[in-house]
């Protein structure tokens, strides 16, 4: 267990390194600060994009359109396999005149008379609704192939095309964070280690006699494993501040735009928000963990 | 209490600087290790506290093998021990006090300790009224004897004492070598390393003699 006072005594030196190395001190928070203002940029994009999605995603259900001269066994047969496909939650019968219908009272009263047929050019269908489940889309795409050969369907339509080159884009923008997370949190560990390795330095003389004179290791590591935390708290909450600041920003500019289309500009949410900040925090500790490590090494060989 | 059997060191890899050194020192003994220039004492100090490794023989202090200590494990040995370093390894940004009462906070003691102790070890050397003075603003004397103090404080079982009045005038060397006579009557094992023959005639101790790193007399 780690003593109360050695912690309080470390954090002592911690500050007194910081103040020593304001310079440093500052750049390397400041690298920290944009680094993770960029990943905070794109998580917050990215999170936004994956609501939109998956909002629209559960609204998505299957139409399987009929032809006009279907007869009652082929209806027969389709609801048989309908009803008992997986995650199906239920499904509506629409006949031609309801379609018509609800088409017409959605149209908005200034297009009405341009649309005056004489007769109604909509096809009966089955709107099919599937439970709320993680790989709908599966079941989605899995049941509207089967339908697609069956006698009786004129067509199915689910907004195919659409939704799998968004699935498409989302992947690749996970990979993408991913892959810019790790680049950013690489050269953030090489910066801070960089930060530490001077920090430790301008106390050269001071760790050799700590350790002659009888302290453990660990003792001589805390202040500066302290400092490499601190810089990635102080550096990720001022960058996600930033990002709060352009959230606030677009808010103002674009959410009567997003209204319309019944979309919600968010902020990064909470788990993310601590988890940025870990990770940050996380990153300083590896990258002092890193310099002390090679220094009590070097001076071990000596 | 500490035991070196036939310790060979070479810095370079082929001259040795200790060759074949062998030493028995008791418990509560006071020994001088005297030498000219060169011929090694410093280097035993150093391995005796396992700051230097050494090439061949076997150092015991209190029964544990230091040659098989790790770099994790070293400092058990470290705070059994009181060093006054022939370069005084003083902190310039450290008042007289804190270079003192810093040594107890490297090894965890609480406030209330650290203080008294502090306080006591400088009235011992006489350096109270200069507590909160910078090192580089004394003399030379009172720097050796800050470094005496903070040697001290921890009680240790075992005092290295590496030319604690090299450079001194003979009124002040004698003053600091009572204090390690006194020292030695509250316990501790004391190793006086010193190439002064005046100190060596001051007490009535067991000489141990270095001479281009061989032991020549004892
Ligand atoms: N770190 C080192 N690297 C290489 N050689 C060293 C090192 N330290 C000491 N030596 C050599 O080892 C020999 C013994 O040195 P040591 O410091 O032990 O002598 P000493 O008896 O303490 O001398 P002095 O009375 O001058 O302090 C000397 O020849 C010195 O040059
Ligand atoms: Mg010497």
């Amino acid at each position: 267990m780690i003593h109360m006072q050695t912690l309080i005594s470390g954090f002592k030196t911690t500050l007194s390194n910081i103040l020593n190395n304001k310079q440093t001190f500052f750049l390397s928070v400041a690298t920290i600060t944009i680094s993770i203002f960029i990943l905070g940029l794109f998580l917050m994009l990215f999170v936004n994009l994956n609501g939109f999605l998956s909002k629209w995603n559960r609204q998505v259900q299957l139409m399987a359109y009929l032809n006009d001269d279907i007869t009652k066994s082929q209806r027969e047969a389709l609801v048989d396999i309908i009803s008992k496909s997986p995650n199906v939650e239920s499904y509506l019968e629409v006949s031609r005149e309801e379609a018509w219908a609800e088409f017409q009272s959605n149209m908005s009263e200034n297009l009405k008379p341009l649309l005056d047929l004489d007769f109604n050019p909509l096809p009966a269908s089955y709107k099919i609704k599937f439970h709320d489940v993680e790989n709908r889309l599966v079941f989605i795409r899995e049941l509207s192939e089967i339908l697609k050969t069956k006698k009786g369907i004129e067509s199915v339509e689910y907004g195919e095309e659409w939704i799998s080159r968004f699935e498409k884009f989302m992947v690749f923008s996970k990979v993408f964070l991913f892959a810019m997370g790790g680049l950013l949190c690489f050269g953030l560990t090489l910066i801070v280690s960089n930060t530490i390795r001077l920090s430790i330095y301008s106390r050269q003389d001071e760790i050799e006699l700590m350790l002659l004179i009888g302290a453990t290791p660990r003792f001589v590591k805390i202040p500066f494993l302290l400092e490499g935390m601190f810089q990635g708290f102080v550096g990720s909450v001022l960058a996600l501040f930033l990002v709060g600041g352009v959230h606030y920003y677009l808010k103002n500019e674009f959410q009567s735009s997003l209204d319309s289309m019944a979309i919600k500009f968010n902020f990064i949410s909470e788990p993310f928000l601590i988890g940025l900040v870990g990770l940050s925090v996380f990153v300083g500790l590896m990258a002092s963990y890193i310099s002390t490590f090679q220094f009590l090494r070097m001076l071990n060989k000596k | 209490m500490i035991q070196i059997f036939d310790v060979v060191k070479m810095y370079d890899g082929s001259n040795p600087v200790l060759d074949n050194v062998s030493m028995e020192i008791a418990k509560g003994e006071f020994v001088f290790l005297t030498g000219p220039s060169g011929a090694g004492k410093t280097t035993v100090l150093k391995i005796l506290f396992g700051w230097e490794r050494f090439e061949k023989g076997q150092v015991l202090v209190h029964g544990i093998n230091v040659g098989k200590l790790t770099h994790r494990n070293i400092y058990t040995l470290r705070r059994s021990m009181g060093v006054v370093f022939q370069d005084y390894k003083l902190l310039p940004n450290k008042t007289v006090f804190e270079n003192v009462s810093f040594a107890q906070e490297v090894i965890g003691r609480d406030r209330k300790t650290i203080r008294f102790k502090t306080w006591e070890a400088l009235k011992n050397v006489g350096l109270s009224p200069k507590k909160d003075i910078y090192p580089a603003y004394l003399s030379g004397g009172e720097q050796q004897r800050i470094a005496i103090a903070r040697a001290m404080v921890n009680e240790p079982s075992i005092i290295l004492a590496d030319e604690p009045t090299g450079n001194l005038d003979p009124d002040i060397s004698i003053e600091i070598f009572r204090l390690f006579e006194e020292m030695n009557k509250k316990g501790a094992t004391i190793i006086f390393a010193t190439h002064s023959q005046d100190i060596v005639r001051l007490g009535n101790h067991r000489v141990i003699n270095l001479n281009r790193g061989k032991v020549v007399a004892s």
